[in-house]
């Protein structure tokens, strides 16, 4: 016998609002289903009242953890729209801190990752280091979460000798660190026996299910948009894809720590090769009748902004396509023949970000099996429905 | 493979200072450069209007008050700001400024918001206003 367990919006295990359907044989997850709209804000209808400058920050809050990316990827589609080649100073310090911000999504990730499998220690140590990454971010930008850093045409704050120096120096001890947890990670045996194994996705299904960001890499994969199609100044920067063949969380998290070290390594030739010049250029208000679509690889996967100007300071359109998004159906294959208790294990794999991938909103009603969209018609005569059923409830009489 | 590999870490750590401080009574210094809450130089405002027009959350309202007088009032609506500090970057007579205070918590809205009464001042803008 097979029954269904619903797991959220709110629920303990989720640390976002999201719904999942599990249905259950036993302990062993046959079949999920997920419930996506819970978090849905209107962001992109929002985007089409305001003007171009006006967006960046906008774009910044769809996500606290992967905020410049966002704002990176609709800056470098709005340059594409309107003409303008930001200077190569201005380049270096956005991937510069594009590659901090992955080092503090990952060690966030990594962190999140210990306290699923139940070593809060290791939780608690990750997070402490990864305050050092927050530092050096707010050094530089003026603010730890949303670095504002973006502006259409390069970036707005320029990075002097003493900063330079002091990402150099609080690098060096970051980098101690995450060897230190490459160690322990591959070292501690009850920890690698809580990840591995877990939330299996195949080569071939990853491809299929069109999988993205270290989800994909870790199932053998080696595709990044910064080699694939780099963007900014990438195609100069030498880096390697990291990749994992073990096809679990644990193969996810190495691809992490793999890619931590590359990140380190990127910062370094960043600060080592920063051009002189100019951070910015002037930009002007109005864009030409276009469209693009501008893709970035942020710290949990490929991320894609669409935009269709119309000759206004406004967008016309603006479509984002977060990371997340394109995880969930593979997500769905990991949790299949899973059990239980590794549903939040999985979910944390993925890095999901609830708040960067709800876009769409449909009205879905539940009934046992089924599901259909209500109309606001069927909704009226439900609630009338219910009205009556209220009604006759008044006269009920007192049970006692 | 071996048990116990955390073991060393966690008693070298024993004998070390916590890792965070005291907070109310002990604070931290924040780096030059934070952005804290906009404010507003009256003596230097052309009332251009560049920071109203940016503004992503629509914080900065500008009203002409007396026509003739060229008078102006500016209000922050401190609780709307998100504190990007587009204004200060649209300033083109840098009026706009940013404050370093970080403990700016209200138990009312309407408490947060700052006015300024002033006469429009004649600067010649230094630099065009960035978009």
């Amino acid at each position: 016998m097979s029954f269904e367990i619903p797991i959220g919006p709110q629920h303990p295990a989720l640390k976002e609002p999201i719904g999942v359907r599990v249905t259950v044989d036993g302990e062993i997850i046959r079949d999920a289903d997920l419930h996506l709209g819970y978090n849905h804000r209107g962001v992109e209808k929002l985007a089409e009242q305001k003007n171009w400058t006006q967006n960046i920050y906008l774009m910044e809050r769809i996500c606290g953890i992967c905020s410049h990316s966002h704002a990176t990827c609709y800056v470098q589609g709005v340059e594409k729209l309107m003409e303008i080649e930001p200077p190569k100073r201005g380049l270096f310090i956005r991937i510069l801190v594009s590659e901090l911000e992955r080092v503090h999504s990952h060690l966030l990730w990594l962190g999140v990752a210990g306290h699923e499998a139940g070593f809060d220690s290791f939780f608690m140590y990750v997070w402490r280091d990864r305050e050092i990454v927050m530092d050096i971010l707010e050094t530089i930008s003026g603010n730890r979460v949303h670095y504002a850093i973006n502006t259409i045409g390069g970036v707005r704050r320029d990075l002097d000798e003493l900063q330079a120096k002091h990402i150099l120096d609080s690098l060096e001890v970051l980098r101690q660190r995450s060897e230190y947890y490459q160690k322990l990670g591959t070292t501690e045996p009850s920890f690698v026996a809580r990840l591995a194994g877990v939330g299996y996705l195949s080569k071939e299904d990853a491809i299929e299910l069109c999988a993205v960001g270290p989800t994909l890499r870790a199932s053998g994969v080696p595709m990044d948009v910064r080699k694939d199609d780099p963007y900014a100044v990438y195609d100069e920067v030498p880096f390697e894809v990291c990749t994992a063949d073990t096809c679990d969380v644990l193969g996810r998290t190495v691809v992490r720590i793999k890619e931590l070290m590359q990140s380190y390594n990127i910062i370094e030739y960043l600060l080592k090769n920063l051009p002189d010049g100019p951070i910015a250029v002037r930009a002007p208000r109005r864009a030409k009748p276009n469209e693009v679509v501008s893709r970035y690889e942020a710290p949990r996967g490929e991320n894609i902004h669409y935009i269709k100007s119309n000759g206004t300071d406004k967008p016309e359109r603006l479509k984002v396509r977060a990371p997340t998004l394109a995880n969930y159906a593979a997500t769905i294959k990991m949790l299949k023949n899973g059990f239980i208790a590794d549903v939040p294990l999985i979910f944390a794999a993925i890095d999901p970000c609830i708040c960067c991938a709800e876009r769409s909103v449909a009205i879905v009603e539940e009934k046992t099996q089924q599901e259909r969209i209500v109309t606001m018609s069927s909704l009226r005569e439900l609630n009338l429905k219910i009205t009556n059923y209220q009604a006759r409830k008044r006269e009920a009489e007192w049970p006692l | 493979m071996k048990i116990g590999v955390f073991i060393p870490e966690l008693l070298r750590h024993l004998f070390k200072k916590p890792a965070t401080v005291d907070y109310p009574f002990k604070k931290l210094e924040v780096p030059p450069g934070f952005r804290g809450s906009p404010y507003l130089r009256p003596e230097l405002c052309i009332a251009c209007r560049a920071c109203e027009r940016d503004c992503p959350a629509e914080a900065i309202e500008i009203t002409l008050t007396n026509e003739a007088e060229k008078k102006f009032n500016m209000i922050i609506h401190n609780d709307r700001c998100i504190h990007c500090a587009q204004c200060v970057d649209s300033c083109p007579t840098e009026a706009m400024q940013m404050d370093n205070l970080f403990e700016i918590s209200d138990y009312d809205r309407h408490d947060m918001k700052k006015q300024w009464d002033y006469v429009r001042a004649v600067v010649k803008p230094k630099a065009e206003p960035k978009s």
